[in-house]
């Protein structure tokens, strides 16, 4: 009878065992299973810090999703996938034809083309000069080796994205980003960005860093981080072999609404691009658990590239 | 040893509704499972012509998901292919031995070809983008001040970007864009697909041929106005493979034979296809924007 009872609870258990799957993840993520990559819907009120500007301040990684995985991957890029049924380009709009799954399952190479194809599907590009456009097509399908990011390095900005926690004083901001494992290792970033009305240094007086010099200020209810002075041995997305010069100039905006922060970059560099190029939307969620801290990341090891069959960033 | 016996059925019990349970997971993923019935190219209903065009976009690989590093994410599959480069040789339009490249994208809808005759010292390259279209003097011509020259090609609008839209690719997607008026039929044992055009394009109908894998073979168009004879055209596909250098799955035909009017203007072998949605940009130059009567 006792061993019945035992019984009973191992098949209940390992019955219940696919939903638990779903259910763990990093440790202070709250994972959300889902089916979609469209934004998260806002709920909520904005809270505001005592001098009236809305509080950024918490842990932006809500939605528990790896930063380099496919459906992030596809949202930077600019692909809604909105339903089993119906995805479109939040661009330009463009509907992409979309296929229930009949099946799951596919042999990692198969997965990585795949991800490469799927990563690099939307409308929404930087224009360079022409004389360029070879070498940014090159950089991206040899990304496994030309990445300057590779081998832990620093992402740089604006490709280290939403920051995962942001500290709030009324003169100065954290910005965390925790390094990455997996595909695409990166080194933990953290930027202090002063919002106390001073300007930036002049250019020629800058070394180049990969985070640059930032300085920020309030446009109404959006705070508008303006950097510059980068080196250029970074690419300003994750994805696409977009490199830059050390006169780069990018102007990121962070706009919270309710339990959401959107996220946007500008890069501007006339030496290279044709026009400035704004990055799609972002759109994060603030952790619900208010207890949530960020982890420490584990040390940067790169194990991933001698391992990867394609040459592009998958 | 009863108690031994129950305790073992018991158990292969529980692996048995653990493996249940999994594959019922890896099987529909959470997502409403399509029919896997096979098409049946004569009804024309609904659910056949989605099986019939899910067919024709697998066929070509278009279709793809991945869940790497997806979490507790997972999405359907959609239409993965967006810009395409692919590189040929063969006759084109008069010149016998031709190196031919066409650069294209689908969102926005753009396409360059640029052919450049053995031996002959002028390339040709010729480029459309939505309504727009022109020739470059070199690639890029016209966007940067003192770097060539881009001259507006207005009239050829159309049948450059019909040349995007009757490629296998092209077909497809345009074919399901259609909706409810794209009809799937049954021609001397082979699917055929029929649809119209739209947008630039309206008044263009196309009818394509799909070989027993559901591979584009044959697409021909005809426009409602018989003027337009350069629209007019028929095109073959065969040999299809991944021709990438880098490997994508996306299937593309090794040989492309295009009767333009009835005139044979394209016989060409593929050498190599960019199909993993490589960096391809189609600005249009502000000379060109300037002089399209469509801009007004």
């Amino acid at each position: 009878m006792r061993l019945h009872g035992r019984c009973f609870l191992i098949v209940a258990g390992l019955l219940c065992l696919p939903a638990a799957m779903l259910a763990q993840g990093e440790p202070g993520h709250a994972l959300i299973a889902r089916d979609v990559n469209s934004p998260p819907k806002p709920s909520g009120a904005t809270p505001r810090t005592p001098d009236g500007h809305p509080d950024l301040s918490g842990v932006w990684n809500g939605l528990g999703d790896g930063l380099t995985g496919i459906p992030n991957q596809m949202a930077n890029d600019g692909i809604s996938v909105d339903s089993a049924n119906s995805s479109h380009d939040v661009v330009n709009g463009a509907k992409i034809a979309t296929f229930p799954l009949t099946k799951r399952g596919q042999d990692d190479e198969k997965a990585e083309r795949a991800a490469s194809l799927l990563r690099r599907i939307g409308a929404n590009r930087p224009v360079y000069k022409p004389e360029y456009w070879e070498m940014v097509k090159n950089n991206d399908e040899n990304a496994n080796e030309e990445d300057p990011s590779n081998n832990c390095l620093p992402a740089g900005i604006p490709r280290g994205g939403v920051p995962s926690y942001i500290g709030q004083t009324p003169t100065y901001f954290i910005f965390i980003y925790p390094g990455l494992g997996g595909l695409i290792a990166t080194q933990t970033m953290y930027r202090m960005i002063p919002a106390d009305g001073r300007k930036h240094t002049p250019l020629q007086d800058l070394d180049g860093t990969y985070t640059g010099e930032s300085i920020a200020h309030w446009e109404g209810d959006t705070l508008v981080v303006d950097s510059w002075g980068f080196d250029s041995n970074t690419w300003f997305d994750q994805i696409g072999g977009y490199f830059h010069t050390e006169n780069m100039h990018v102007i990121e905006r962070l706009h919270r609404d309710g339990n959401t922060l959107t996220w946007t970059a500008t890069v501007e560099d006339p030496e290279v691009l044709l026009e400035p190029w704004t990055s799609t939307p972002r759109v994060a969620l603030l952790n619900p658990d208010p207890h949530a801290i960020l982890l420490e990341s584990e040390p940067c090891s790169e194990r991933d590239l001698g391992h990867i069959v394609t040459k592009e960033h998958h | 040893m009863r108690a031994k016996i129950t305790q073992s059925k018991i158990w292969m019990l529980a692996a048995t509704l653990a493996l249940i349970s999994h594959s019922a997971f890896a099987q529909t993923g959470g997502a409403k499972p399509a029919s896997g019935a096979p098409a049946n190219p004569a009804s024309g209903d609904a659910a056949n012509r989605a099986n019939v065009l899910r067919a024709a976009a697998n066929a070509l690989g278009m279709i793809r998901w991945s869940d790497i590093g997806a979490g507790p994410v997972h999405l359907p599959a959609i239409d993965a292919v967006n810009t395409m480069r692919i590189r040929a040789t063969g006759t084109v339009d008069q010149s016998a031995d031709a190196d031919y490249r066409l650069d294209l994208a689908y969102n926005p809808p753009a396409l360059r070809v640029e052919i450049a005759p053995k031996g002959a010292a002028q390339h040709t390259i010729q480029t459309v983008r939505d309504k727009y279209a022109w020739n470059e003097s070199e690639i890029g011509a016209g966007l940067v001040p003192g770097k060539g020259t881009a001259t507006p090609a207005m009239a050829d609008v159309q049948q450059r970007l019909l040349q995007l839209w009757t490629l296998p690719y092209g077909v497809v997607k345009a074919s399901l864009a259609a909706g409810d008026k794209t009809t799937v039929s049954t021609e001397n044992g082979a699917t055929v697909i029929t649809f119209p055009l739209s947008g630039t394009l309206a008044g263009v109908t196309v009818k394509a041929t799909l070989d027993p894998k559901s591979l584009v073979t044959k697409v021909e168009t005809r426009p409602d106005n018989p003027a337009l004879s350069s629209l007019v055209t028929e095109t073959e596909y065969s040999d299809y493979a991944d021709h990438g250098e880098l490997l994508t799955d996306v299937k593309s035909p090794g040989h492309i034979v295009e009767k333009r009017a009835g005139r044979p203007v394209l016989d060409i072998r593929v050498k190599t296809v960019d199909a993993n949605n490589p960096y391809l940009v189609f600005p249009v130059p502000p000379n060109v924007k300037a002089a399209a009567p469509a801009a007004k």
